[in-house]
């Protein structure tokens, strides 16, 4: 006490502050009140009553106001609302006095004054109102008022608490409840505790020691002893504390508002009945169906299509005609970048614009389905996201991470069921276990980071739409899944029996084996091999309703910018069209889980083919109250993006990290082994040469005899001694003839390679050779290990046939990593084609500024706003720079001075469309009389930043 | 949350005036799918600026900030008694003793705090990248979401101080070198969005080319061209569509970026408008042009500056033999540079408003490798007897005692926090400091509260795990 012994004065007089804060607000507003009567000059009789209101409730107001400042002073109060209320508590008693003032300046005047006072007093109690209202909101809380409005319902409100107390008070005086009708009670009280008392009695928090979640501790109870005594709820410490005035500092809950009288009746009877626990596990939240109910298709004759029947409906509903499709060149756009990831040519635009048939569009989709290629490689993108499957990234140097391009590659080129291909990721071959394999991170990881728990993880998100990231630490707060189940789940992966660990701590308790839902079938085997078989089976049954939304859901996603259920990995969140959701999951099962019959189903429709919507912020598009009105605009993803300036302006991408026909030509990159303190190096610098020797039979006749040449980063190439050709552009295979070359019998291919640069770098040479008989047969003569090579610079004519390379040393063959699997190493080349597409290649800071995700973590949604990084990237990038000039260049070459079909082309490669005249005059003018590349690129370049050629619309 | 509004704006006017409010993204709001919860009244600042100097690879305490017995090289010299390879010095503070070689360092001991003893986590078996990451964003990896680079935080949380220096910039640091794809990992704005990512100068002398118009490019051509797609812009029929969120974010960025590549701030990432006397002071090789790139940016106005020793497996810090030959250059790589550093934001006033930080992933023993008590594998042989120098210096990576430097912005003058043992295991023994009180002692001082945090797939994120880690006041005047 020494120091403050009279802070107890100070306290005393600050509480005094809510009792006296009535005074102010019943003398003032009944003074308002009576001022009101005497309007027009009634009731004159009033005035005087008025003024004694007027002094008693000004004078109050000011002591109200410094008791209340003493209140802050002593007590802990902070934030916004205290300030704000202190504030217009001390205006009120300003204005107070104020008034008080006029009134006698008027009572003093005439009145002439009566308006001011009359203003004045109305000001004041306005202000005492609202400054009444926050201090209200600081004693029973913010929501005190607010959360009565129906439309501020949390989804929880007492819940059935009365109800049940009306249901069960007609059998209490009967001896006993039924099983069912205890095990509601149970769920009921469980419910209160979860939203009034988990906050801090979770076996989280365990506030006084005291856990409400588990049977376990509501039965053992906290610091203060046991909560109840089974049958005695009047005795018993948890009705007590429930009951106890709010100020009472044992009164419970702790925060937050008290529980409502049926409530603690409700646990009351519960104690009284036996406090029985329902083997149910509690579903506090919200949760999905687990098995899909496909609607009836609503009988709308004019609309033939499914989806169109139903989106018919829907419109309807909310008061909307369906609007008209795009004309044809939005919609060849569209299709080609949603299946294909690409642009258009503009032949193909003007052919599908010139079609007259009816069923022009359902063709195209067909046919651009069919294009297995490139649905394959626009596709896989989206895959790779969601499977966080990658060329590249953290975990592959320590083995702790593998790809499953292989496997993902063909199942969608050869168009894999889907139900096929989640039991494959789930019981996986050698092919596809990276995906549950996980990450592996050197040294101890977080035990919800375990590779069984990122299995359970990404599963449960990628491919059911379920968070399972909280609940592997702790039974979730936003969910109603739990740790025990999260662990059940993790354990169907793990060959030994996992012990459950709490927030990183171990609980001593050892996990079951359990899928998340174990309605849908149970898990039992000794070995993680029959395991998984059996979750296999378990995860694709028609009855897993999760997994077949989750996927629709996100198609649908795709193709319309915006998901039927948001965000796409809670799919327990309402859907804005249930009944589309589910016709469309339960027709892709119908139709053997074919995804492109997906995509052919949601592109057909009409509602497809709406105008696209343009929102003003994401959150207006991801609302909960979103209502559909057409697709929303997208921007082209990284990938859509590069391929699009690789098709218009240059090849972004040369080569690809993932090469689908590995053997399609052979050949091996070749280089001098350079050896340095008996390790190997890196190449140095400087020039190497090559000689190999080969025999055509005699007996044979060539027909064609083509080669493909590169290196890295320079190379001559000789036949004979004569040569051949030269090149120093890696990136660019040579593709030349060499049947002028060529005799029978034997022949030396020479080749002087160079490597550039001032310290040891990645070199290579990489040959093919194609010979063609009369005969029909073909015999391929490559760059291998038995080729020769020497760094000395040879004497004589080393590139003839006769000379002694008998003391040239082999060559080594180098990783073909380091350069990647060139598109134009290929005797099939397509003009059309000939770049590599983003999807395949590794992530670079290219893409990653445009929004490629680096796939640690599994995404499946990116984020499509520009950012100021990409800008720079896209603005003064080197790499995106040299693109430009490579294009500028070639297109200076292909057009010269034209520059009418220059910008002509240009639009037309772009957007489908010619410019218009006033966008030709402005692009001539700024191309000049005599365009250089720099003019050139500066026109690439603004046009491919448009929003016209960014955007999906 | 509260936003830096008032930052944007007030910099804004002085800079470029009001017309051009919009096109600051930086820190304003692109609408964002991020929501926080709680709304944290801000909290008072002492710095503006937080300038991060990382000794990627593990510097060893003993042979540095905190040395301890001096052994001598001799033949046949006893493993055990390798405590520090070199003898200690004096610094400015009474008392206080560096390793030889920091002399410059020392010098301006008087103006910032030593702390002596950081305890890096156990991530178990020692790998660089996972304690790096670990340091740089509070988080352990593995994590089911990604966690922002404490650089990002303080972008997303404070935005940039001069709007047209990007507030997060990462120096000296390349990617293609081993385990490049770890650095990469947590070198990332995480779950804030790349918005918040870094701006990545791996060569500070080429720093420049990050922030002018393309090579070969004219002022002139640079104008006309972004004239030409403003036109093209305004005649392209999507415009009759009116206008969403994605074509807002793009024109914005691009205005954004067309602003920072022509404003005259951009020299300041010009390291050759530096007097030679001035440059030579600090050239000791890429770190050190980094330290001045440092400086130059912070008196422009730089929000977050990391500038790396460079991490590459086996180089830099990470020194598996030859521990006693390689500290020595390491040394002389950061000793003036540093120290020049410290002299002159304190001489131009700076010092008070900017913190530097001087830190590394752990530190580094000649015998114990790990924690004490706590074997991990050894990653190199060290013979009981040094027959030959290599074997003579601080090889096994040690997570115990590790030296953290401070100064500026409030920090107490000439402080020693902490302390370690004289004897092996030179381990902490009074006021151990964890990674996540270093990160809210930088919150702090930045103003940034404890309870920030945003909700990522359903679950809160705080600056630190949980929120953990509080402040060490003792550290600031």
């Amino acid at each position: 006490m020494e120091g403050n012994s009279f802070l107890w004065i100070a306290e005393f007089f600050g509480r005094l502050h809510p009792l006296i804060v009535h005074f102010p607000i019943g003398l003032l507003v009944v003074a308002l009140f009576l001022e009101i009567l005497t309007l027009n000059g009634k009731r004159p009789g009033l005035r005087e009553g008025i003024s004694w209101l007027i002094y008693l409730g000004a004078a109050s107001a000011v002591l109200a106001a410094v008791l209340g400042y003493i209140l802050f002073q002593v007590d802990d109060y902070q934030g916004d609302l205290v300030q704000n209320h202190q504030l217009l508590g001390i205006l009120t008693a300003i204005l107070g006095l104020l008034t008080v003032w006029v009134m006698r300046f008027m009572q003093k005047k005439g009145s002439q004054h009566l308006l001011y006072y009359r203003s004045s007093l109305l000001m004041t109690v306005i202000t005492l109102t609202v400054a009444g209202h926050l201090g209200a909101s600081l004693t029973h809380g913010e929501d005190f008022l607010t959360s009565t409005f129906p439309w501020n319902d949390d989804g929880y409100e007492k819940g059935n608490a009365g109800e049940l107390l009306a249901e069960f008070a007609v059998v209490s005086d009967k001896a006993e409840l039924s099983t069912n009708q205890k095990d509601r009670l149970n769920l009921e009280v469980r419910a209160i505790f979860a939203h009034n008392c988990y906050q801090c009695h979770s076996e989280l928090k365990q506030k006084g020691e005291l856990v409400l979640e588990t049977e376990e501790g509501v039965m053992k109870g906290g610091e203060s002893g046991k909560l109840f005594t089974i049958g005695d709820a009047k005795n018993s410490e948890i009705i007590r504390r429930l009951k106890l005035p709010r100020d009472d500092e044992e009164s419970m809950p702790g925060k937050g508002k008290a529980l409502a009288e049926e409530e603690i009746k409700l646990i009351s009877l519960w104690i009284d009945n036996g406090a029985h626990w329902a083997d149910e596990s509690l579903k506090i939240f919200p949760e999905a169906q687990l098995a899909i109910s496909k609607p009836e298709l609503p009988s709308i004759a004019d609309e033939p299509h499914p989806v169109d029947k139903l989106m018919t409906a829907y419109f309807e509903v909310h008061d909307q005609e369906m609007p008209d499709v795009v004309d044809d060149k939005t919609f060849i756009r569209r299709a080609y970048l949603d299946i294909t990831g690409l642009l258009p040519n503009p032949e193909e635009v003007i052919a599908f614009e010139q079609n007259t048939s009816p069923d022009k569009r359902n063709q195209l989709i067909k046919t651009l389905l069919s294009d297995d290629q490139n649905y394959t490689q626009h596709w896989l993108s989206f895959w790779n996201d969601l499977l966080r499957n990658d060329y590249s990234g953290t975990g592959f140097i320590t083995g702790g991470r593998k790809q499953i391009t292989n496997w993902l590659y063909e199942a969608l080129s050869t168009n894999k069921p889907y139900n096929m291909m989640v039991k494959e990721l789930t019981n996986p071959t050698e092919a596809s276990e990276g995906f549950i394999k996980g990450i592996e991170w050197r040294g101890v990881v977080n035990a919800s980071q375990r590779t069984e728990m990122q299995a359970a993880q990404n599963i449960s998100q990628s491919l059911m739409g379920i968070n399972l990231k909280c609940a592997s630490c702790h039974n979730s707060f936003v969910s109603n899944l739990t740790l025990k189940q999260s662990y059940g789940f993790a354990n169907v992966f793990s060959d030994s029996t996992m012990e459950i660990f709490r927030c990183d701590k171990p609980t001593g308790k050892m996990s079951e084996v359990q899928f998340l839902y174990p309605e849908l079938g149970h898990i039992e085997a000794e070995t993680v091999k029959e395991k998984l078989i059996q979750l296999s089976e378990v995860m694709v049954k028609p009855e897993n309703g999760r997994l077949y939304r989750t996927i629709t859901n996100r198609i649908w996603d795709r193709l319309m910018g915006r998901g039927i259920i948001e965000p796409l990995d809670e799919m327990d969140n309402t859907p804005w069209n249930a009944d589309l959701l589910d016709w469309l999951a339960a027709d892709f099962i119908e139709n053997d889980y074919d995804l492109k019959h997906m995509l052919e189903r949601i592109m057909t429709s009409k509602v497809y083919q709406l105008p696209s919507i343009n929102y003003s912020d994401v959150a207006a598009l991801k609302d909960d109250d979103y209502e559909f009105t057409g697709p929303a605009r997208r921007r082209l993803s990284a990938e859509q993006f590069a391929d699009a300036v690789s098709k218009v302006v240059a090849p972004v991408y040369y080569a690809m990290a993932y090469d689908p026909e590995p053997n399609a030509v052979p050949g091996a990159w070749i280089w001098y082994r350079e050896i340095e303190l008996e390790r190997d190096i890196l190449p140095k610098p400087g020039k190497r040469f090559f000689r190999y020797e080969f025999n055509i039979p005699s007996a044979k006749n060539i027909n064609a005899a083509d080669a493909l040449i590169t290196a890295d980063h320079a190379f001559s190439l000789y036949i004979n001694g004569k040569k051949a050709v030269e090149g120093s552009n890696w990136r660019k295979v040579k593709q030349v003839k060499l049947d002028e070359f060529l005799q029978k019998g034997a022949n030396v291919i020479a080749v002087e390679g160079e490597n550039e640069g001032q310290i040891p770098n990645p070199a290579g040479l990489l040959f093919s050779l194609r010979l063609s008989y009369e005969d029909g047969s073909e015999d391929f003569v490559y760059s291998d290990e038995n080729w020769k090579t020497t760094k000395t610079q040879p004497q004589q004519a080393w590139t003839a046939l006769n000379f002694d390379d008998i003391a040239w040393e082999p060559v080594k063959i180098y990783n073909a990593e380091n350069w990647g699997k060139l598109i134009s190493f290929s005797f099939n080349q397509n003009d059309d084609q000939n770049f590599a597409r983003a999807s395949m290649v590794k992530q670079d800071p290219f893409l990653k500024a445009l929004g490629r995700p680096s796939r640690e973590n599994v995404t499946t949604s990116r984020d499509n706003q520009a950012t100021l990084l990409q800008a720079l990237e896209l603005t003064n990038g080197e790499f995106f720079d040299n693109v430009l000039k490579e294009g500028a260049t070639s297109m200076l070459a292909e057009y010269g001075n034209d520059r009418d079909t220059m910008v002509n082309e240009l639009y037309f490669k772009s957007f489908g469309r010619k410019p218009s005249e006033d966008e030709i005059n402005l692009m001539t003018e700024a191309l000049g009389k005599n365009p250089g590349v720099t003019e050139v690129q500066d026109l690439l370049w603004a046009t491919v930043l448009l929003p016209e050629f960014q955007f999906i619309y | 949350m509260h936003h830096h509004t008032d930052y944007i704006r007030r910099d804004f006017l002085k800079k470029m005036g009001a017309a051009t409010l919009s096109a600051m993204s930086v820190g304003l709001p692109t609408s964002s799918f991020l929501s926080s919860c709680s709304s944290p009244a801000r909290m008072p600042s002492s710095i503006d600026t937080v300038i991060l100097l990382w000794m990627a690879g593990g510097m060893a305490h003993t042979e540095t900030f905190d040395p301890k017995a001096y052994a001598p090289y001799e033949k046949g010299l006893d493993s055990k008694r390798v405590l520090s390879t070199f003898p200690k010095i004096p610094t400015a503070v009474d008392d206080l003793f560096f390793s030889e070689g920091l002399e410059n360092i020392g010098s301006v001991m008087d103006k910032g705090a030593i702390i002596r003893s950081y305890r890096a986590a156990d991530l178990g078996h020692i790998l660089h990248t996972r304690h790096q990451y670990h340091w740089h964003t509070c988080y352990e990896p593995p994590q089911s979401v990604q966690p922002p680079h404490i650089g990002a935080w303080m972008g997303k949380e404070l935005g940039p101080v001069n709007p047209v220096i990007p507030p997060f910039i990462s120096m000296g640091q390349r990617f293609t070198v081993g385990e490049g794809e770890e650095l990469k990992a947590f070198h990332s704005a995480g779950f804030l969005g790349t918005e918040f990512g870094p701006f990545l100068i791996p060569d500070p002398s080429t720093g420049l080319d990050s922030v002018r118009p393309p090579q070969g490019m004219t002022t002139k051509r640079f104008e006309s061209r972004n004239q030409l797609y403003q036109e093209l812009v305004k005649r392209s029929p999507l415009e009759e569509h009116g206008s969403g969120y994605q074509k807002e974010s793009l024109m914005r960025s691009m205005e954004q970026a067309y602003r920072l590549l022509n404003s005259p701030e951009a020299k300041a990432f010009d390291l050759s408008q530096e007097p030679k006397e001035v440059y030579d002071t600090y050239n000791t090789g890429r770190f050190g042009q980094g330290c001045l790139l440092a400086r130059r940016l912070a008196r422009e106005g730089a929000r977050f500056i990391s500038v790396s020793t460079e991490y590459e497996p086996f180089l830099g810090w990470d020194t598996h033999e030859n521990g006693h030959t390689r500290a020595e250059k390491m040394k002389a790589l950061i000793d003036r540079p540093i120290a020049q550093l410290i002299k002159d934001l304190d001489e131009s006033g700076h010092l008070d408003r900017t913190l530097v930080v001087l830190a590394s992933e752990f530190s580094r023993d000649a015998i114990l490798e790990g924690r004490p008590g706590e074997k991990v594998l050894d990653q190199v042989d060290q013979p009981d007897q040094i027959e030959d120098i290599k074997y003579y210096g601080m090889h096994r990576h040690f997570t115990d005692g590790c030296s953290i430097l401070m100064w500026g912005g409030g920090i107490k003058k000439g402080l020693v926090y902490g302390k370690t043992a004289d004897e092996r295991p030179c381990a902490s023994t009074e006021n151990t400091v964890m990674i996540d009180q270093v990160h809210q002692t930088i919150y702090h001082m930045l103003g940034i509260p404890p309870e920030t945090e945003y909700t990522i797939e359903g679950r809160p994120f705080y600056t630190t795990p949980d929120g953990h880690g509080e402040a060490i006041l003792d550290l600031l005047a």
